[in-house]
């Protein structure tokens, strides 16, 4: 099991991927809002996307789980 | 029957004594390496050195210690192989320890050994590769042993910054012995089978009451990611040998050299207008700073060091028209380029690294700020910081800036602009040089006349506007000298090398030592 976590605080800008996708690691699998830039948010790990826990438009702080992969 | 020595008699001997050496903790204990996946001492100087280059030294070394059966225990090496060769053709030191003599541990003459290839490889002023597998001190030698270890730690500092020093640890590390490593200027640690700690896990567990693996504690993953103890990671045994012979390539011999020229096949004057659609001018957007880095360097090989520690500063060697150069950068993909303490000590230590040792220095700056936060202020940002401000103004290597995009606030000096030394500032025409982010500034010039107007936000948004076309961009800077060149971004490669021609010569002090590679 591995989090996505958020690595600053900021605005979830997109979510670019559904619960039960797979993904690979370093796949970007949403955009945060943070210090005005629109950054990417990678898979630490390949897996499946167990669950996403934010929605677009959510504010976050920094170390928030985002999308649980398992 | 005569007693009479003859040569061959006495060769005889030596013959024995030799093949007693080579086979250190015996057949079985080289098989059970082999099984492992791990290699020999000297199977693995073998791989590292020029093919039959390689010359042993003190060979036939033994443990002086006689108490809790040494003497029986005792195998001629002690324990670890020095020797010089050649690798590419120049000469380089080395020290290898013997995993299967003893657990490799570090005896009064096992430290002796390596002091004595220190001293000779300072002497002639070329480079140590110290090939760590050991688990400390050895306890049978008591407190004697001890003097070996300082010993070590204490030519590393006499060493640092005058001869490239780098450490592979090859093996499960702990206790004093990785210091050692910890005061050469690079390590490069074998995945899975090299660990590094200074308490180990039957330590902590007694005191903390923690329960933790050594590859937990101190395995690759852990420094090269976590701690930044390691600045590259390897596979293997071989592929950790030819990365050694690889970074050696980009380093001169010693401080008093530059680095080898390598043959270089890339133009120099190669234009690249990839660049433009590489990097958007749209600032929100981030953009990967590695792909600009090896769309500008020889052949697009750039050597990154710490790749996964303090992503958001990239460092590594690169090659310009065949010569080695310092690369700092910052990674807008990670915490939008923000420096922070761990990145200020990675690139404090290098640029003084390269400044040591006459290596050019090129920075591409695309940076907002500090990274906020009461965690990196109380983690001491101030004081890290300031060791990237001191590494920049003390070094006289030529210095080059190019400002692709941010350059913001106090971190602008922290990437050498103009009144660090900086020899050339650069900038590409989309860059924006400014002491504050100008919605900040514009909110604390225009406050009065912001409030006072019709529509605030449409009052802000075109003060803000207006700002920028003014003062923001670097033809504004330039007018005032703090640019020198504003250029094309596909003509980055050939501005760069084009100052780095010019600056060929740059003089410089001519200490014995310019300074050491502290830790930092």
């Amino acid at each position: 099991m591995t989090d996505v976590k958020a690595p600053m605080p900021g605005k979830i800008c997109e979510i670019k991927v559904d619960p039960g996708d797979t993904v690979i690691e370093d796949q970007e699998v949403l955009v945060l809002e943070a210090m005005k830039m629109e950054m990417p948010i990678v898979a630490p790990a390949a897996g499946k996307v167990e669950s996403i826990n934010c929605s677009t438009g959510d504010a976050v702080q920094g170390g928030d789980t985002l999308i649980v992969i398992a | 029957m005569s007693d009479q020595t003859t040569h061959q008699s006495e060769l005889k001997r030596l013959e024995t004594l030799k093949q007693r050496a080579e086979l250190g903790g015996g057949r079985k204990a080289i098989q059970k390496r082999h099984d492992q996946g791990k290699l020999t001492a000297r199977e693995r100087l073998n791989l590292l050195f020029d093919p039959g280059t390689f010359v042993e030294m003190n060979q036939l070394a033994e443990s002086q210690a006689v108490d809790f059966g040494m003497q029986e225990k005792k195998v001629p090496g002690d324990g670890v192989v020095i020797g010089y060769g050649t690798i590419d053709d120049r000469l380089v030191f080395a020290h290898a320890q013997d995993a299967t003599v003893l657990g490799g541990s570090v005896g009064t003459i096992h430290g002796q050994k390596i002091c004595r290839i220190m001293d000779e490889a300072l002497k002639v002023k070329a480079p140590v590769v110290g090939l760590f597998d050991s688990g400390g001190g050895r306890i049978h030698e008591g407190f004697f042993a001890s003097k070996g270890v300082a010993g070590m730690f204490f030519r590393n500092t006499a060493a640092s910054g005058v001869i490239p020093q780098i450490s592979a640890m090859m093996g499960p590390c702990a206790g004093v012995s990785v210091y050692s490593p910890a005061l050469t200027d690079f390590i490069i640690m074998v995945q899975g089978q090299s660990q590094m700690a200074i308490t180990g896990p039957g330590v902590i567990k007694a005191v903390t009451g923690e329960d933790v693996t050594l590859e937990e504690l101190g395995g690759a993953k852990v420094h090269s990611e976590i701690t930044g103890q390691a600045h590259l990671v390897a596979k293997t045994d071989a592929e950790c040998l030819q990365s050694i012979r690889k970074l050696l390539g980009y380093l001169p011999a010693n401080n008093q050299e530059t680095a080898p020229v390598a043959g270089c096949q890339d133009d120099p004057m190669r234009m690249e207008p990839a660049l433009e659609s590489m990097v958007p001018a749209d600032f929100r957007k981030t953009y990967d700073m590695r792909k600009v880095i090896a769309c500008v360097v020889d052949g697009g090989e750039f050597h990154e060091l710490l790749a996964k520690f303090a992503r958001n500063i990239i460092i590594g060697f690169g090659r310009m028209e065949g010569r080695t150069v310092g690369i700092v950068a910052n990674q807008p993909l990670v915490l939008a380029g923000c420096l922070d303490v761990d990145s200020s000590d990675k690139a404090a230590r290098f640029i003084r690294f390269c400044d040591a040792f006459n290596i050019p220095l090129i920075n591409f700056v695309d940076v907002p700020g500090y990274f906020p936060g009461v965690k990196q202020e109380y983690a001491g940002i101030i004081r890290h910081g300031a060791k990237m401000l001191y590494a920049y103004a003390e070094a006289s290597v030529p210095k080059i800036t190019l400002a692709l995009r941010k350059e913001y606030g106090g971190a602008v000096m922290a990437m050498c602009c103009v009144g660090m030394g900086v020899d050339q500032m650069l900038a590409w025409p989309v860059a924006k040089l400014v002491v504050l982010d100008t919605a900040a500034a514009v909110n604390l010039i225009f406050r009065k006349e912001i409030q006072a107007a019709d529509d605030p936000q449409a009052y802000r948004e075109r003060m803000i506007a207006a700002y920028d076309h003014k003062y923001s961009n670097p033809f504004h800077a330039a007018s005032n000298m703090l640019v020198d060149t504003v250029i094309e971004p596909q003509a980055t490669r050939p501005e760069l090398i084009k100052a780095l021609r010019m600056l060929r010569n740059k003089e410089r002090p001519d200490p014995f030592r310019r300074h050491g590679n502290i830790p930092l």
